[in-house]
Formats: structure tokens, C-alpha cells, sequence
């Protein structure tokens, strides 16, 4: 059985391409251009889907995604919507949510219960007894959801692109592309969207018999296709609408993100269906949709229909099934001839029969529409009584619209209800914001047009910074296209509002009766608007039963938000290209090379030692040895490097760190310790001066660019004469340490290395291997050391001459965990480690770091000098017992004092020089102060003697940064 | 996503900058309790707010004055005005 | 079926009482004003009346019941937090949470899902180690577990975050759950009403009154009550309310946004953090993907809902797990959070008498609706602050004594 008709004026199909497909195990063919419901009703299948919750049979009903009836299962994809997505070849398809096959599905049994599932049922019972609850939600969870995911697809991203125009007009239909041309005519760039695959709108399939409308369309086409300042682009979905019109499109090759100056919404209108009995059987559709069917698809969407119309809309639908063969029985009409117009006497003229002041009061058959039962209705109630019956497998509805409003409410526009037009309507548009058309009350084609021109040439205006006499409501119709009461009840019910959540009347109006009587309420608690159509269909219909209900007008019931998205959008092209960056130092090459294990330190990346993973806890021990005895050289570029230049340079730097930096000697350095203003300690690095009005600082790695930021806020606000340059990415760094270090660069500097000229703490420029450097004599990792600062570009070269020539006393690569055993062994915190966010220097046992009393002011100081008797933990050193060989203490296990939580390590590690573990603890008050042994409680629950001790655990006095090895001995 | 129409810069992105928060000038000679509310507290109440914005791909910062109910930059403030001195 | 049910649905009529009262006049006078119909203003009413006798009280509402943060969270419930006055704090709402379909006989579908913060890196797995071990101390079960437990528990998730930032091992609490946030807020409202309780929708307060520093009412768009007590339990618009009385505080708002797909069948049992990656979901019983991030970079006083997050969002989530870039996102919204220093709420007394303070919740209100409520409500009856709150005092920020949690950071929904 097929039901496709002859080539239709306008359809969307390719009929020289024929696609088949498989739907639940079936073949069947379409043509390219059909969507996967067109295909399946041109082939007789009218049965598309199952509800969510009763699994009642369901079919097309608007063909324009404003309901989920026709949801379909693919191995590829879950929910994919039939109504409007392309068929392609091959395509094999299940129908969504169904408990066996669509034809069989075991499910619908929920439907005969329905009367047992109240609105709302789940939250009064399943609850009792508790121990229960959990078996009764897996049943229900089991029952909830749509369609199946497959744990195992594989991943998809669609990449992005950005556009950019003046104005945005939403809506390719007659007024959205009027104000298209207007608003192009006067200069504007202008991007014209819609979400179908053609542009034409309404003007395509509810106008496509009508005379008149033909030159009107052949022009609207051809000037929008061809304007230089219109860019059309159907096929384009407006996701929704963000702050500063930015309006996400999203299309078959993914999201352009376009950012308008200003934008116009012809969205056009959702055309809403009546509620009686049944009125979700197969073979009851919106006029618009038997309309989109016939005219875009050439499917005949029954053989014999009967419409319900409370407009002059639903005789057009009337003729033109009328003009596609199908057996039109009745017009019911809800009101009265008189106020229907040219249609109406078209109709007339065809002798057929028309019911006024009449509706369906049900619709009946068991899969498929058979029957339509109608009575006489006073406008509020039906009588039932009076009831004739129909034998129809179609029944259009044509009883009123919801503005597409979606994108207008999201901009923070404000609609009111009109009873002229007895429709919501654009009240109060925000500034850039312009709506035009059937959104706005323009029904007629005329006012359309007119309403575009408009809507045009204000937003022109606009843009134009011209001044602008909003005329909103100039071109709105003045009479009805919406009945305000297309709803009838029934006692067996089965009247739905909702067809997504399966939601009757009663299920409305009991919510309300229970209390839940504002329109969110209602919306929660019945789930009204909730299912994936977001209300599309349902919305407006639930106002008016509230509004019924609660006694008030429909603005006073308001409506609930329209958030994004319009429909939803799939994750892949919202995810977009994935994006990672990373940072990589000069000498990324040699460490891979090398054997580096690699780690992510924030956006860089550095070698956490050099080896085997297998062999970690060797490789770094080797390491650090090396440094000890040898030498090691690690890659510290990731450090922030700063110039800091000016003669307001000491001043900025006095402020922003704790300790003076404005007396630092030419050619020393400083430690530098960062608070903020409530004295938590956020960074440090070192500060060293260069010349009398230039310093340099580093940073660690992670804070280096909020430093920056610091720096160069401190200079504004404190209105200073400082030059910053962010060095960190031009210039490499690398640590040379270990007590060789003096005899492997001296031959390769210009710099006199000698004590005297290059203490401790140093700071000297110069060359070394011919390449222009920065020393630095640091001690960090607590050995003779020099931190080598120099051009990313020479960084390589450097290195593998320092590697080369260090060969002799032993040189090694050291990574970062080596450098934490080090610096561990001399006691040195590592900021954000040894200390969390609320963490102060006296704390963290820096008070000598600390000058309150010879530093008038530095960020931060008040709080210090207020916590400075407020400690109430303080950063202690520990080591685990000579000997120790049982299970081994963690960073932040918890230190016990009396049962009590007493602290927690933050960093501990086995000392190659000491041959014992060693840790730094934060440890609380009484206990930090006092010479008792700790306890930490390890893994098992143990607690484990830890010795305290003071730091440095190695070294104490210092000797070996400042002096060579041969020295030492 | 939010625009701002910048001084020097023109029509940029609110994620090209960095958002510091609110202006405000340490209190040099506070008591304890002024100095505490100067740290911690915040005009938290929608309003009109002079807040730091720094401009990460050109360095710059601005001082915007923000209806933060409406999302709206009403000017943008002259940065001597948000300068305070220092103890030196 | 149960036995509801039939009783449902052999009844001819739809006889169920209401749950909350129809619009009346505001009285004169009320013992206490509480101002805020979420949640937590909810809890606090009925606590007053069921186990303080307290119940010439109104509720102020400036929208309807749980429209604000309760009806926009993500519904999670736990206690695994990182400071002492933390974990006992939500371990005493976890536990109310478990009997509150009981308690208010309404099903709010509280269903213990185990909950897992991923670590990415080593200093995370340091701070989640920090959190099991003081959870474990005060007998709340949480652990540090590895990338084996993690596989097994959720297999569908790449661990090797398609290779940027691997997952290293995670916290997992066990009794992390998910509850309707709104069957929440009516069934304490449901309960109070019943108590006698007034409980007024649309009724914005636009002033307080007070004599030296002392409340003595409240002024709304319906009129001026008078009353000894008022309590602001108002999340996102607290400092609206505070700045009435002149009172400063930390409490800065930055919106909070979510997302949901579409409905897809169950698959996903248990509740996913990633506190580096910035993402979290869980799976709703209505099937949809419930996802968050965290809070907005600034300031902003609206529920405005941006591309930018979901973006973000959902390029994290599908690194995690990739079949979801085969789905779609539903519906996006925001909640307007009130966040303070330490990431810790300000609860109890303040300077000024007769008002007493509920907020600074950030991200975390939801999880705290009953504790809150229950020692808020002993707090105004004792006008003494609850010793569980007592940390949370709005003076630390005086005396400089801030909680610690903090240092538990990043996303911890």
C-alpha cells in the first residue's frame, strides 16, 4: 500500500534517488528528501511510536518537530526524531522504548493501569517500608527513559566555526524574509536561518494552493538568494539565544556560532492541538502537519478525514486535502462560519458539510483512527448527548497557536495574552530584539509581509543608532486564529495535553487541586512541558487549565521559562574539536629522548624522573644521589620569569611580597613569598636585581601568570612607573646543582664564579657556552647550585654541553620527583603542598619571612600582624624511627593526638642522605609546640611513631650550597 | 556570551579576560574589625559594581562599573580614580 | 502494586487534600518570619513546629515553593567533606535525608548511588586522601581507591581521559545519593502546613524593620508584618535581604549552571565528579543525564543560562564517556549561588537581634536542606547558635578564624 502522491509543486523530495531502509525488521523505500516518518506513512506505516509512559500507539502528528510520537532506535544513535531527520540509505531502525516489538509491545498493560497512576503517584508511594524503596526504583527506573545508549560507541565531535553579521532574522518564512530584504536594502549584513532543509516556511505547505501566495514566493525566494547582503542558510537551527546575541546555529556540518548586532525572530507559530478523548491516536494530526505531509513530502495522510477548526486556517487545510484526494466527511468547526472568510466559501462551494459550534468530543479506534465522535459545544463545555459519530482514518486539528516565543523569552523578552487574537504576543522586546509575523499576531499575508518590512527596517534603524518608534503591534490581525478552550473532558478520560509524558486533563487538574496551582509548580510536579518537546505542544494548553482552574487570566498564570535549547542539540557538535593545550619547555625533545617519564604540571609538561616506571623509586633515588654526590641538572623552565623594570620597580615589589626587595644588592637575590590580603601564602619564587631599576623574578609554575597579573594590577592601582615583560615562555631555565657544579661551568663562562664575586644567593649576567645568560647561585635542592637562564632557542645547546662535559663527575637529568626529595631534605615548603588555602607563613614556619615591624605596609601585612598570635597549627619536621620497616605513612594520613585529629603529613620521602624516611607535617596546636613524639594513622588504621624534628633534616648549616665538594672533604 | 566594548581594544569576548572582582582600597590605619571587613567582605547585592576585568591576550586591564542584575557595563572607569598610595 | 494505588485508582473522585495552602491574608504578627519558601526556609518551618511547638510562623515566598536554587540543583547528596565541622554537619543531614519519605510519608526518591571524585593528578589524589582519612575518622564511608576499583565500579568510563589528564584514582563514598530536590521542599512545606504553618507564595519582602538593633518586622509587597524573629533563608538573593539592614558580609553570587540530555534508558548507577575537569553527572530517574560544572567565573544576579558552559561541559564529558557525545542536551538553566571565602555556609546569629542568618551555601545548599532546617529552627527557638553550626558563625570572618574547606575545592557537587 502506498500512499504517496504525484509530484507535489513544492516538495522537498529527489524522487530520482530512492533510499531503502529497514524499520523493526521490515523494508521499506523513500526518497531522498523524505524524513523517516514521511517514508514510513508513504509506505501505510502509520503506527510510528509508542508513548513514554502507557506505550499507547502514536503516529505523526505535527511533522515539525514540535512532538516526540515518531522516535526511532538506530545502532548508532538513541531518540533519533522522525518527523525530521533526513532518511538515508540503508538506515535500520527500531521503534524507541518499547518492551518487546512496536506492533506487540508488552508495555501498553501500563496504559489499562493508568487509572491506578495517578499525577504525581510516584511521590506517594513505593516509599514504604524503606528496605523496599530500592527494588520498587529499579522496576521504575527500568520503565523510565527513552531510547538505548551503547556504552561502547565510540566518540564523535563535529568542529565549530564562528560567524559574525548585523542582524540575525530567524525564520525563512514570508515575514522573515521580508525583513531579511528590508533590512539589506539598507545596507545591513545580514544572515537569514531556518531549521528546515528549505526556506519558505508556512508560505510552502499551508499556502501552497493559494494563488496569491505564488508571486509573492517566487519573489521572497529569489530577492533573499540573491541579495550581496543577505547570507541564507537553511537547514540551521538557532540553538537558543545568549547574552549579547550570540545565537549558536546549528547545522548538518556542525555549530557556527554567530554573534549578531541584532536579531529578528520570525519563528512563526506552534499550532496546538485540541484535547478530547483519544486525541493521540494515529491518524489525529495538527492541519499543519497532514499539510507539511502532503506538500513537502507527497503523502496522503488518510483516505477520509474529518477537521476541527476554530480558524480560518483549518479550511484551507480542509481544501487542500481535499485537492490531494482525500475524502473530506466534515468540517467541525468550534465557533461559527461567519467569522472563517474566503476559505470558508471556497469549502462551502465544495458541498461539504460543516458543524458549527460544534468539537470532537472523542476520537476512537483502537491503533489507528476509525471514528471521530463530535458534539455541540457552547465554547466551554461539549454535550455529549448530542453526539454524531464520523467514520474517519483522518482527523486534522486546527484550533489555535503558540507563539514560537522561545528565543524572545531567553533575550529576556515579555509577552502578554492577547483576547483579541486570544494568543500571546510580544509585549516588551529587549533592545537588538525584533520579532515580526505570526509570532507577533501577523496572520494574514499581507500583514506578514508588512510585519517583516517593519521588523526590517526598525532593526536597521537600530543598528543604525537612528532614532526608532517601535511599532510592534502595527500589523497584527484583529481577529482570532486560536480557540480559548479547545479542551474537553471526559469521563473515561485519555484526553491528553501532553503527549510526551502521556499527562490528560485530569492529571492538570488535580495537580492544581493539590495545591500545586502556580504554573512551575504544576510543571514539576505533573511533569507538564518536561518530556523532550519541552511543552512544545503542551504548554499552552496547560496555562489555560490552570487558568481555568485557579479562576485567573492567563498573564496572571504566566508561563514557565523557555530555556535553551530550542530542540535539543547533540553533545558531539556542542563538544566540538577537542583542545588541549599543552606547554612544552625547550628541551621537551631531549627528555623524551632520554627516557623521561612525562607529568602534567598545570598546562606544562615535565619528566617526573628519568627511567623505566617500573623502576621509579631506583631512578629517582639515582637522581637525587647524583645530585648529592655528582651533579644533576634539571629543566626548570616552566617557572614564571619576570622583568620587572622602572624606577618604581623596588617600590611594586615591596608591596606585593612580604620581605623587602627594594634593598636588595645589585647583583643578589631574595627569597620571595606572596600573600594575599588575608595572609594566605599564594606563591613564591625569587627576586633579583639587575641594575639599580630592574629586577627580575620568577614564580612557581602554576602561579606564574596570576603573578604576572598581580604585578601589573599593583602598578596600576598604586599608580607606579614599572615596565613588566612575562619572560616565561622565552627564556629556559635549568638547575645545575650538585657540588661539581663550580668546576663544570667555569670553563665554560665568562663569569668569575669565584665566591667572592658570586655568593650565595648571586645573581650574575654573562655567557656560557657562548650563549648570553642569567645565574642565578640558588639552593633550593640544597647544594652547590646555579640556575642557568638563557634564550629558549639556546636551551638545547646548553644543556647537552653541560651533559657532555659534566660526564666526568657523574651528571644526571633530574626530574621533579627527585627535586621533591631534595628540597624535603633541606625542608624547603612547596606551596600548595605543605600548604592549603588558608595556609599563613607564620604557620608554615616563615616567620623570620615576615617583617612587620620593619616594613610599613606589603599586601596582606594587617592580617599577618593580626594571626601572628593566632597560630593554631604550625609546619614541622619529622622522620619515621630509625629502622622502620612497617607499612609506611602517606601524604595526608592524619596525625592522632589523644584520639583527635591533630594535624596531617603533607610531603614525606625516604632520604637516600639520611637513610630514613623524613616528612614535614602540619601539625595543630598544642601538640606542634610540644617535644612529644606523633602518632599518624596509616592505611590499616595503625598509628605509626613519628619523631619530630627540626628542618633542614640535611645540611643545617648550609655549607654545601656554598661551597665545592673538594672543599667540603 | 557576553561582549565588552573596550577602550583601545574594541568588542572582545568576556573569556579573554581574567575577572578579579570588586575595587576596592585597603583601609591603611584600620582597626581589627575594619581591617577584617576590608578583606572579607564584598557589596554582594545586586547593583552597580566597579570591578577589576585584566585582558589576557594584550595585558590590559580595565575597571568596569557593571549593573550586575542586568549584565550591563554602564562606563568604563578612568583608572587614576581607583588608585591608592602606598606606604613606602 | 501497592496498595496507594489501588486505592488511587478505585476511587471515583481525585479527593487528595492539598499539600500547601491556598492564598490568604498575611497576618499581623508572626513569632517568627522566615524568609525564603526553598528548602531549607521550608525545613526550618517545620522543624520549628514539629519539634519546637513553634508554629505561629510565615514563610515568605517571592516566587513559589522551591523555585530558587532547590528546584535548580543537581540533587547530590553527601558528607564526605574535608573539615571535622564539615563532615559532621552533612553527616548529620546525610543521616535525616535516609528517613525523610517517612518522616513526611511522600516518596522523595533518596537513592544511595556511591559517589566518585576523580583524581587527575597527584596533588588531587593527595587532597582526596586528606578526605577519606578524616571521613573515616568520624566513621563516614569514604576511601581512596584505585584505578581497578574504578573500572570495575563504572566500566564504561575511559579512565585515559582519551588521553590528556588520565584518571589516577578517585574518592569514593559510598553513601553519596540522589533525592527529588522538589518532593524535598514540598514535603517539608506539605508537613509544616500541616503544623500550622503559613506559607506564603508571591509575597516579596522589600524591607525589615528595626529599633536600634533590634528586628521588630518585615515589610512586603502585601504589607508590613510584625514579628520577633526573622530568618533569611534566601541563598542567591541573601544579600539583597542583609543589605536592608545594612549588614556586610563575604556573600558574593556567582550563577551556578546545569544541563540535562534527553531521557535514555538507565545505564548509569552511580554518581561521577571530576573536580579537574570540572564536570559532574549522574543519571535522574526520569533517565535524563543530570550534569553540572562549576560556578561561573563572576559576579552576575541573573539565571541567565550561556553557551560557553555547556560547551565546555560537554567537550570534558565525553572524554569521560564518549558514547555520550551520541546524545543530546535537553535544557540548560542556572541557580544563582551565594559563595563566601572558605567555601563554608554563614549560619546562625548576627549583630543584629532578632535576626538570624542562613546562607553562604554556594554550591552545596541541597545537601544541607534538612541539617540546616533543624538547627536553624533550634537556633531561633534557643536564640543560641546550634553547637553544629557554631562553626559556621557569620563573626569568624572577624575574628579571622575561617573554615578549612577550602583546601577541598575545585567542583565538589
Amino acid at each position: 500500500m502506498t500512499s504517496r502522491l504525484d509530484p507535489q509543486p513544492l516538495e522537498w523530495l529527489d524522487r530520482s534517488e530512492t533510499r531503502s531502509f529497514e524499520f523493526e525488521g521490515q523494508h521499506y523505500i523513500g526518497f531522498a528528501g523524505d524524513s523517516i516518518s514521511s517514508a514510513l506513512l508513504a509506505s501505510g506505516q502509520t503506527l510510528l511510536g509508542r508513548s513514554f509512559k502507557y506505550h499507547r500507539p502514536r503516529g505523526a502528528v505535527t511533522l515539525a518537530n514540535h512532538d516526540v510520537n515518531a522516535l526511532f532506535q538506530s545502532s548508532e544513535e538513541p531518540n533519533i526524531r522522525g518527523d525530521v531527520t533526513p532518511l538515508a540509505a540503508g538506515m535500520q531502525l527500531t521503534a524507541c522504548n518499547v518492551n518487546g516489538s512496536l506492533a506487540k509491545d508488552r508495555d501498553q498493560i501500563i496504559g489499562k493501569l493508568s487509572r491506578f497512576l495517578p499525577v504525581g503517584f510516584y511521590y506517594k508511594t513505593f516509599h514504604k517500608p524503606k528496605k523496599f524503596f530500592p527494588l520498587w526504583e529499579r522496576l521504575i527506573r527500568e520503565k523510565a527513559g527513552l531510547g538505548r545508549i551503547d556504552t561502547g560507541w565510540s566518540v564523535r565531535r563535529k568542529a565549530k566555526t564562528y560567524g559574525f553579521c548585523d542582524l540575525l532574522v530567524i525564520g525563512a518564512g514570508a515575514s522573515g524574509m521580508q525583513a531579511a530584504l528590508s533590512a539589506a536594502e539598507q545596507g545591513l549584513d545580514v544572515v537569514l536561518v531556518d531549521e528546515n532543509p528549505q526556506i519558505g516556511g508556512s508560505l510552502d505547505y499551508q499556502l501552497v494552493n493559494e494563488a496569491s501566495a505564488a508571486v509573492v514566493r517566487a519573489r521572497l525566494k529569489h530577492d533573499v538568494q540573491n541579495h550581496t547582503n543577505i547570507r541564507v542558510l537553511p537547514g540551521h537551527l538557532a540553538c537558543g539565544w545568549y547574552t549579547d546575541h550570540y545565537v549558536p546555529l546549528l547545522g548538518p556540518d556542525g555549530i557556527i556560532k554567530m554573534r549578531a548586532r541584532a536579531v529578528i525572530s520570525a519563528t512563526g507559530v506552534m499550532e496546538q492541538p485540541a484535547v478530547f478523548r483519544n486525541n493521540d491516536l494515529p491518524g489525529v494530526m495538527m492541519a499543519s502537519g497532514a499539510q507539511r505531509l502532503v506538500a513537502r513530502y507527497a503523502v496522503k495522510p488518510g483516505q477520509r478525514a474529518v477537521v476541527l477548526t476554530a480558524n480560518s486556517e483549518g479550511y484551507r487545510a480542509a481544501l487542500d486535502m481535499v485537492k490531494a484526494g482525500v475524502d473530506v466527511s466534515a468540517v467541525i468547526d468550534m465557533g461559527s462560519l461567519a467569522e472563517r472568510g474566503v476559505w470558508a466559501d471556497e469549502l462551502n462551494a465544495l458541498k461539504i458539510p460543516v458543524l458549527e459550534r460544534h468539537t470532537v468530543y472523542e476520537a476512537q479506534g483502537k491503533e489507528q483512527l476509525k471514528r471521530v465522535v463530535v458534539a455541540p459545544f457552547d465554547g466551554d463545555k461539549c454535550d455529549s448527548r448530542d453526539a454524531r459519530e464520523f467514520d474517519a482514518d483522518l482527523l486534522l486539528m486546527s484550533v489555535g497557536w503558540a507563539p514560537a516565543a522561545q528565543l524572545l523569552y531567553q533575550a529576556g523578552g515579555r509577552l502578554a495574552y492577547d483576547s483579541t487574537l486570544e494568543q500571546l504576543l510580544p509585549q516588551e522586546l529587549p533592545n537588538g530584539i525584533f520579532a515580526c509575523g505570526r509570532l507577533n499576531g501577523a496572520f494574514t499575508l499581507e500583514q506578514r509581509l508588512a510585519d517583516g518590512e517593519r521588523a526590517g527596517a526598525e532593526a536597521a534603524a537600530f543598528l543604525k543608532g537612528e532614532p526608532l518608534i517601535p511599532a510592534l503591534a502595527a500589523c497584527r490581525d484583529t481577529q482570532a486564529h486560536s480557540h480559548p478552550w479547545p479542551i474537553v473532558d471526559h469521563p473515561k478520560g485519555k484526553n491528553f495535553v501532553d503527549f510526551d509524558e502521556d499527562l490528560q486533563l485530569k492529571d492538570l487538574v488535580n495537580a492544581a487541586k493539590e495545591g500545586f496551582d502556580n504554573i512551575e509548580l504544576m510543571k514539576r510536579f505533573s511533569t507538564v512541558g518536561m518530556g523532550p518537546s519541552q511543552g512544545k505542544h503542551a504548554n499552552m494548553n496547560g496555562i489555560r487549565v490552570l487558568a481555568a482552574v485557579t479562576g485567573r487570566s492567563i498573564d496572571q498564570t504566566g508561563s514557565t521559562t523557555a530555556r535553551p535549547m530550542f530542540h535539543p542539540v547533540p553533545v558531539q557538535a556542542l563538544a566540538g574539536r577537542r583542545f588541549r593545550p599543552e606547554r612544552l619547555t625547550a628541551l621537551h625533545p631531549w627528555h623524551l629522548d632520554n627516557g623521561a617519564q612525562m607529568m602534567e604540571a598545570g598546562v606544562w609538561m615535565r619528566p617526573e624522573f628519568y627511567g623505566r616506571p617500573e623502576e621509579r623509586a631506583q631512578a629517582i633515588l639515582r637522581e637525587v644521589q647524583a645530585v648529592r654526590t655528582g651533579l644533576g641538572l634539571i629543566d626548570v623552565s616552566t617557572l614564571g620569569k619576570i622583568e620587572v623594570m622602572g624606577p618604581d620597580a623596588g617600590k611594586l615589589l615591596d608591596g606585593t611580597y612580604t620581605m623587602r626587595m627594594s634593598n636588595i644588592k645589585l647583583g643578589m637575590t631574595r627569597y620571595a613569598l606572596m600573600v594575599d590580603d588575608s595572609g594566605v601564602i599564594v606563591d613564591d619564587g625569587i627576586v633579583g636585581r639587575i641594575a639599580e631599576d630592574r629586577f627580575y623574578v620568577t614564580a612557581t609554575t602554576s602561579h606564574a601568570d596570576a603573578t604576572f597579573r598581580t604585578l601589573s594590577r599593583h602598578i596600576v592601582e598604586w599608580g607606579l612607573d614599572v615596565r613588566l615583560v612575562n619572560r616565561t615562555g622565552t627564556l629556559a631555565a635549568m638547575n645545575l646543582a650538585g657540588p661539581h657544579a663550580r668546576k663544570l661551568l667555569k670553563p665554560l663562562t665568562d663569569i668569575d664564579l669565584s665566591e667572592d664575586n658570586f655568593p650565595y644567593l648571586g645573581l650574575q649576567e654573562g655567557t656560557l657556552c657562548g650563549v648570553p645568560v642569567r645565574l642565578i647561585r640558588v639552593g633550593f635542592v640544597g647544594e652547590l647550585g646555579y640556575e642557568i637562564h638563557l634564550p629558549v632557542d639556546a636551551a638545547l645547546q646548553v644543556w647537552n654541553t653541560l651533559m657532555e662535559q659534566g660526564a666526568e663527575y657523574g651528571i644526571r637529568p633530574f626530574g621533579v620527583e627527585a627535586q621533591r626529595v631534595l628540597r624535603l631534605e633541606k625542608g624547603h615548603i612547596i606551596v600548595g603542598q605543605d600548604t592549603d588555602g588558608l595556609t599563613n607563613p607564620f604557620e608554615a614556619n616563615m616567620p623570620w619571612a615576615v617583617p612587620l615591624k620593619t616594613k610599613p605596609w606589603f599586601t596582606g601585612k594587617p592580617s599577618l600582624a593580626l594571626l601572628k598570635e593566632r597560630c593554631q597549627r604550625s609546619l614541622r619536621g619529622f622522620m619515621l624511627p630509625q629502622g622502620y620497616s612497617g607499612e609506611l605513612p602517606k601524604e595526608c594520613h592524619l596525625l592522632i593526638d589523644n584520639g583527635d585529629i591533630a594535624g596531617r603529613i603533607t610531603s614525606i620521602a625516604y632520604s637516600p642522605s639520611l637513610g630514613r624516611y623524613i616528612g614535614l607535617a602540619m601539625v595543630d596546636q598544642p601538640l606542634a609546640s610540644s617535644e612529644r613524639m606523633f602518632q599518624v594513622r596509616v592505611d590499616s588504621g595503625a598509628l605509626v611513631p613519628l619523631e619530630p624534628c627540626s628542618t633542614p633534616f640535611y645540611d643545617a648549616e648550609g655549607v654545601r650550597q656554598t661551597v665545592d665538594l673538594t672543599e667540603v672533604a | 556570551m557576553k561582549v565588552f566594548d573596550c577602550p583601545v581594544i574594541g568588542r572582545r569576548p568576556i573569556s579573554e579576560f581574567d575577572y578579579v572582582g570588586e575595587v576596592r582600597k585597603p583601609p591603611m590605619d584600620a582597626d581589627e574589625a575594619s581591617w577584617a571587613a576590608y578583606v572579607f567582605n564584598r557589596q554582594g547585592a545586586p547593583g552597580l559594581l566597579r570591578e577589576w576585568w585584566y585582558h589576557r591576550p594584550t595585558g590590559r586591564w580595565y575597571v568596569m562599573e557593571r549593573d550586575t542584575l542586568k549584565d550591563e557595563v554602564v562606563r568604563f572607569i578612568d583608572l587614576e580614580e581607583v588608585r591608592y598610595d602606598i606606604p613606602a | 502494586m501497592p496498595w496507594r494505588l489501588l486505592k488511587y485508582g478505585l476511587k471515583s473522585s481525585h479527593d487528595e487534600p492539598r499539600f500547601f495552602p491556598e492564598s490568604r491574608p498575611l497576618k499581623s504578627h508572626y513569632d517568627v518570619v522566615i524568609i525564603g519558601g526553598g528548602g531549607h526556609g521550608m525545613a526550618c518551618a517545620y522543624y520549628l513546629a514539629k519539634e519546637h511547638g513553634i508554629t505561629n510562623v510565615a514563610v515568605l515566598e517571592q516566587g513559589y515553593i522551591g523555585g530558587g536554587n532547590t528546584g535548580r540543583n543537581t540533587t547530590i547528596v553527601r558528607s564526605n567533606y574535608l573539615t571535622p565541622e564539615g563532615v559532621k554537619f552533612y553527616d548529620t543531614s546525610l543521616k535525616l535525608f535516609e528517613d525523610l519519605s517517612d518522616d513526611f510519608d511522600l516518596n522523595i526518591f533518596y537513592s544511595t548511588r556511591g559517589h566518585f571524585t576523580l583524581a587527575h593528578t597527584d596533588s588531587a589524589l593527595r587532597t582526596m586522601r586528606w578526605r577519606a582519612e578524616v571521613n573515616k575518622h568520624h566513621g563516614i564511608d569514604s576511601e581512596v581507591v584505585d584505578r581497578d576499583f574504578i573500572a570495575k565500579e563504572v566500566p564504561y568510563m575511559d579512565l585515559d581521559c582519551a588521553g590528556h589528564s588520565p584518571v589516577m584514582g578517585a574518592l569514593y563514598h559510598a553513601p553519596g545519593a540522589v533525592a527529588r530536590h522538589d518532593a524535598v521542599a514540598w514535603g517539608y512545606a506539605r508537613g509544616a502546613y500541616n503544623r500550622g504553618v503559613e506559607i506564603h507564595q508571591r509575597t516579596r519582602v522589600t524591607g525589615i524593620r528595626t529599633q536600634g538593633d533590634k528586628v521588630t518586622g518585615v515589610e512586603t509587597d502585601r504589607g508590613f508584618v510584625s514579628c520577633n524573629k526573622v530568618v533569611s533563608m534566601v541563598a542567591g538573593s541573601t544579600p539583597r535581604i542583609t543589605s536592608m539592614l545594612g549588614l556586610d558580609t563575604p556573600i558574593e553570587i556567582f550563577p551556578l549552571q546545569a544541563c540535562v540530555s534527553e531521557p535514555v534508558k538507565p545505564f548509569m548507577d552511580t554518581i561521577v565528579v571530576s573536580g579537574s575537569l570540572h564536570v559532574y553527572v549522574s543519571q535522574s530517574s526520569r533517565g535524563e543525564m543530570v550534569m553540572g560544572a562549576s560556578v561561573d567565573p563572576s559576579v552576575l544576579h541573573s539565571t541567565r543560562s550561556s553557551f560557553d558552559f555547556v560547551e565546555g561541559l560537554t567537550d570534558k564529558m565525553i572524554d569521560l564517556f564518549p558514547f555520550m557525545s551520541r546524545m543530546k542536551v535537553m535544557r540548560q538553566w542556572a541557580g544563582m549561588s551565594d559563595i563566601t571565602p572558605d567555601f563554608a555556609p554563614i549560619m546562625g546569629k548576627t549583630p543584629i537581634e532578632g535576626f538570624y542568618l542562613d546562607a553562604g551555601w554556594g554550591t552545596w545548599g541541597f545537601k544541607a536542606t534538612p541539617v540546616s532546617g533543624k538547627t536553624m529552627a533550634w537556633t531561633l527557638a534557643n536564640d543560641r547558635n546550634h553547637e553544629l553550626i557554631e562553626p559556621f558563625r557569620l563573626s569568624r570572618f572577624t575574628d579571622f578564624d575561617l573554615v578549612g574547606e577550602k583546601g577541598a575545592a575545585s567542583v565538589g557537587h
